[in-house]
């Protein structure tokens, strides 16, 4: 753990990068809930 | 042409994430990829392209509910709510995002994961504002009290918002940039010393700045547009049930 | 005019008869003065975190005894024919002028318990905090009478009262306990001026605009 923290210190383009793919993530699961609610509906309209 | 957008944000998106990462920072940029050196910040400068458009979103999307709660208040059409909470949760998503994405950014930058700055403090309130919505809509079964308490909440939590923009500056000192802070020695309200405050945009990285923007808020609209319709139809087959 | 008191001493006597509530919030304000003392022992602190524990208390005391006002109304069933006898901003004035009786009589008692038991809890500028003791009081009384009759209508009262009173509520919490702070240490008034009017139009703001939605809200 102190060695992560020494090297992003050093290294910050690589916090840059942690904060890039946690938008990536947020959004990401966004899409996800999307599709699990359009699933739904599909199941819903077939019965 | 309907898709135009879609084309747009993805170029965008793109050029957005190589203008994050691949121009060098130099300590006197002379062609146009190179980014002036900020002593204190260095690569650390380049958060603004994706932590702005977050926080620049959650307000956003706040804005859109109210608006469309206050439409539906008026007009009295399910569409309205949907809207709104559609928006609602987008922006809880970006609200998230931003106070996740700041708080990791300050951890190296400023020592620790949380300051209470003016701006943390108001991400922080717009965070339990909208945690408070969703808490609210929970509680009510009924459609249509749903639509109409929850379209209350949001202008009744959006009037004390101007009062955190008069009262954090005066209370804390601020560490984002653009803040002032209070001389200790006299008391007086002074521009701040610090890199990150005094922190001002080369032309080039105001390029990719407002890219940035323009990016996000059409992956905004083009989600919450996703979001709604989908609510819309799950509405239309329960009332055909 | 007339009816806005009527509703108060409605809601009044019928406090005075049962009294659950009252007892209820007076106890609470024991505990959790007490729960302080215990914390504390012995040792004194800043003054600041005095101003700050002082309306922490009352936040949470307004917030357990304030949502009465609408929710007994929906339990009892009476809401349809209060409606029907009062115009809404009638019925809104009169729940918020029991509200603020009610919040200025625990304030009170909180306010005398933190004299008597905290040595250091000692107000020098008393002017300047009797203005924001009174301001304070009618910004608190406001937001938590609209919120108390959003909340009328939801399952699970008692939970989410506070979680939505709190972002609206802490803009007032925040400039009475820099107030508090300043009248503790002693400082003129013309030092809080910005405050007083940050409090003033707080007051101004919610109350008109709670009874501009409070319509929307009675009207079922």
């Amino acid at each position: 753990m102190e060695t992560l923290y020494n090297f992003l210190e050093k290294n910050s383009l690589y916090i840059v990068l942690i904060i890039v793919l946690l938008v990536w993530i947020g959004i990401f699961s966004f899409a996800y809930k999307l599709d699990k609610k359009v699933k739904k509906l599909e199941e819903s309209i077939k019965e | 042409m309907k898709n135009f957008w879609k084309f747009l944000l993805f170029v965008l998106m793109t050029i957005v994430i190589i203008g994050t990462f691949v121009p060098p920072i130099v300590q006197y940029p002379k062609s146009f990829f190179e980014f002036p050196l900020i002593p204190g910040l260095e690569d650390k400068a380049r958060i603004i392209f994706f932590h702005v458009p977050t926080a620049w979103l959650t307000v956003l999307a706040y804005l859109l509910a109210m608006f469309y709660g206050i439409r539906y208040l008026k007009r009295k059409d399910m569409y309205d709510d949907i809207k709104s909470v559609s928006a609602a949760a987008l922006g809880f998503v970006f609200c998230i995002l931003a106070t996740v994405t700041g708080s990791v950014w300050a951890k190296f930058t400023w020592g620790s994961f949380w300051h209470w700055d003016p701006r943390e403090t108001s991400i922080f309130i717009l965070l339990l504002i909208y945690g408070a919505y969703f808490a609210l809509r929970s509680a009510l079964d009924s459609e249509e009290k749903r639509a109409r308490l929850s379209a209350i909440y949001s202008i009744i939590a959006f009037l004390t918002t101007p009062f955190f923009i008069f009262i954090m500056p005066r209370l804390m000192i601020g560490l984002h940039p653009g803040s002032l802070e209070i001389d200790p020695a006299t008391g007086q309200v002074r521009a701040s010393s610090n890199p990150v405050i005094k922190f001002e945009m080369a032309a080039n990285m105001r390029v990719v700045f407002f890219l940035s923007l323009i990016a996000f808020t059409i992956l905004f609209f083009w989600f919450w547009n996703l979001a709604h319709r989908i609510l819309k139809l799950e509405h239309v087959s329960q009332k055909e049930i | 005019m007339k009816k806005i008191f009527y509703i108060f001493y409605k809601d009044f006597s019928s406090e005075l008869r049962m009294r659950f509530a009252l007892n209820a919030l007076i106890m609470f304000v024991v505990v959790a003065v007490s729960t302080i003392l215990f914390s504390l022992g012995s040792e004194s602190v800043a003054p600041n975190v005095y101003a700050g524990m002082f309306w922490v208390v009352v936040f949470f005391s307004a917030m357990s005894g304030l949502s009465r006002v609408f929710v007994s109304e929906e339990e009892r069933g009476t809401t349809l024919i209060l409606s029907l006898i009062a115009n809404p901003v009638t019925v809104f004035l009169g729940k918020f002028l029991f509200n603020l009786v009610l919040i200025f009589f625990i304030n009170s008692v909180i306010a005398l318990l933190y004299m008597f038991l905290f040595q250091e809890f000692l107000i020098q500028n008393w002017n300047s905090f009797l203005l924001a003791y009174v301001l304070g009081n009618f910004g608190i009384s406001a937001s938590s009478t609209i919120i108390a009759a959003i909340i009328s209508k939801a399952n699970v009262k008692g939970t989410l009262y506070p979680v939505l009173a709190f972002p609206v509520l802490l803009p007032l919490i925040l400039m009475l306990i820099e107030i508090t702070k300043s009248a503790m240490e002693g400082n003129p008034i013309s030092d809080v001026e910005a405050e007083l009017l940050v409090l003033i139009s707080y007051d101004v703001v919610m109350i008109t605009a709670s009874i501009l939605v409070f319509d929307i809200i009675w009207r079922d």
